[in-house]
């Protein structure tokens, strides 16, 4: 069997007296577009902080590509090809769009240790920086500061940055919440258009988008990973009819 | 502002700093002397002030330390400038790498840390006085020299510090601009994003610790050949907050705003305190003015003034 983008192994996550996550295990195969539902409160991003380092876990593995990354920190985590989006946008705000694709260029190589020469000289990386912003359609704006930013335009930035550094693994955490129909249109266009060699994990309510983009879907209810299929399969799966849309 | 008129200001504030001697009294010539090693301290401070987003409340312990350390070599065991300098600037950054471990915490707690380590410096350099001089401190600092070239008057001792600053300015623009200087900005505006971008944010702010250590040390070097002593006032609780507030009233995030602050704060206090003796609660107006009016310094205040000049102007 193909070695799994990513593995975890009985994933439990404990807020005090809380269980966020409870013994879930989950595996990705390289590649694969993954979506995760549940409702609110089913750990879905607990599950998602977890894996990408954002938070310990209390107990349980999480293996990336075959390689233990359990008790790795969050840096080292996106240093062996993790990449991730966060549900509220999580950008630099103070920070020229040119200059916050520039940090997640440089983050995970030697370059961003450098201090004797002006950012301005990295010819190669502000030309990739550029094309970054033009992928998410946003190189008119280069120069202002992300703080005037739209809310959608701050999403695509958020998709940018994790693009930038460069993942094996993307991790998005509903990239199109809170969006107008047209601007989620066009994320998750997006986001189809990626290449294969990037595995998707991607949280998603708005369950059009995520059926048109998922090879196969989890299913997250309090914490537990109840039941894991293709879209079809969920859909139509009447455990899931009950959890996640209600008693019809 | 367009980049000429930038180069043309400062090669203007630099013809004018080179000229001061020529006009000014031996009074004056000390007072801006002392702005401008102040000025390099609050500077150090802003690095992680403005830059890195922490507020740093122990840098006048590197500034003493590296006082006193070049103090007592050169007075004490006659080591000549050339190895007493680097000493002292060496002997502030070892005790940066030190209280470098202070940036494991953040806000509150960071600020709390540093003002501990503060008062251990102070403690120490105040009680220790068979090593430091308790309160007298070590006196007789003679000029610099280096071999055969000594600085023989205050005068000459202004362009050395002057040299020095104008080096030291230069290599801090290009430290700020850098990747790394870019990394620090981005560990104040988000540290959450940094880490999920592949970023050890504590080991950078680790290092501009360091560095700004050092240059708080370069500071201390500077005043006491200057002063000609060093007392644990150097060390003192007040001197880092005060540097602080030189930062924040000319500006953080600035170069020139902590040289700005350093002036203003620097003069007012020789002003003030010459017929008012609650010169601190003056110092303490200011600061809550700037805070409520202009909260990005003086530097913020002339730069909105002038895009709203520059708005009325096209209309």
């Amino acid at each position: 069997m193909a070695l799994s983008a990513i593995e975890v192994g009985d994933l439990t996550k404990d807020f005090g007296g809380l269980r966020a996550v409870d013994r879930v295990s989950l595996r990705v195969a390289a590649g694969e577009r993954r979506v995760l539902i549940g409702p609110n409160g089913a750990g879905k991003t607990t599950l998602f902080h977890c894996i990408t380092g954002t938070l310990r876990t209390s107990a349980g593995r999480v293996s990336l590509f075959g390689r233990d990354v359990t008790h790795l920190p969050e840096h080292r985590r996106t240093a062996l090809g993790m990449g991730r989006t966060f549900q509220t946008s999580n950008v630099f705000m103070d920070l020229s769009l040119l200059e916050n694709l520039v940090l997640a260029i440089i983050g995970t190589d030697r370059r961003k240790w450098v201090m004797h020469r002006s950012v301005g000289t990295f010819e190669a990386v502000r030309a990739k920086a550029r094309e970054g912003l033009e992928l998410v359609a946003l190189a008119h704006r280069a120069n202002d500061a992300a703080k005037f930013l739209s809310y959608g335009e701050r999403r695509q930035l958020e998709l940018a940055l994790a693009l930038n550094s460069d993942p094996r693994v993307l991790f998005l955490d509903e990239p199109c919440a809170g969006l107008s129909p047209s601007e989620r249109h066009s994320i998750s266009r997006m986001i189809g258009e990626l290449p294969r060699d990037i595995t998707v994990l991607m949280i998603e309510h708005d369950m059009d988008v995520a059926l048109r983009l998922a090879d196969r879907v989890t299913v997250l209810h309090r914490g537990r990973a109840i039941l894991e299929g293709t879209p079809t399969e969920v859909q139509t799966n009447p455990e899931v009819r009950e959890v996640y849309f209600g008693h019809v | 502002m367009p980049k000429a008129a930038r180069i043309l200001l400062a090669l203007v504030v630099l013809a004018a700093a080179v000229l001061l001697p020529r006009v000014a009294g031996p009074f004056w010539l000390g007072l801006v002397t002392q702005m401008y090693v102040f000025g390099l301290l609050a500077l150090s401070v802003d690095l992680l002030l403005g830059h890195a987003g922490l507020f740093s409340l122990c840098h006048a312990s590197f500034f003493a330390v590296s006082a006193y350390t070049t103090a007592i070599l050169q007075v004490r065991h006659a080591v000549p400038t050339a190895l007493a300098a680097p000493a002292g600037i060496l002997a502030g950054t070892i005790l940066g790498l030190v209280f470098g471990l202070a940036v494991r915490t953040r806000g509150v707690y960071f600020i709390l840390i540093t003002i501990a380590f503060g008062y251990v410096v102070w403690g120490v350099a105040h009680r220790w006085s068979s090593f430091t001089g308790g309160d007298n401190g070590v006196t007789n600092v003679p000029f610099p020299a280096l071999g055969t070239l000594r600085v023989e008057s205050p005068t000459e001792y202004y362009y050395l510090v002057l040299a020095v600053l104008v080096l030291c300015t230069i290599g801090y623009r290009v430290l700020v601009a850098s990747p790394f200087g870019l990394t620090l900005r981005g560990i104040k505006a988000s540290e959450t994003r940094m880490r999920s971008l592949g970023y050890h944010s504590d080991l950078h702010l680790y290092v501009a610790f360091v560095v700004s250590a050092a240059l708080a040390s370069l500071a201390g070097v500077l005043y006491v050949y200057y002063n000609r002593f060093v007392n644990p006032v150097a060390a003192s609780f007040p001197i880092s907050v005060e540097v602080a507030l030189m930062a924040i009233v000319g500006g953080t995030g600035t170069i020139v705003g902590p040289f700005i602050g350093s002036g203003i704060i620097l003069g007012l206090r020789n002003w003030v305190s010459s017929f008012f003796e609650l010169y601190a609660s003056v110092m303490g107006l200011v600061f809550i003015v700037v805070v409520l009016w202009a909260p990005d310094g003086v530097v913020g205040l002339v730069v909105r003034l002038w895009v709203r000049a520059v708005k009325a102007g096209t209309r």
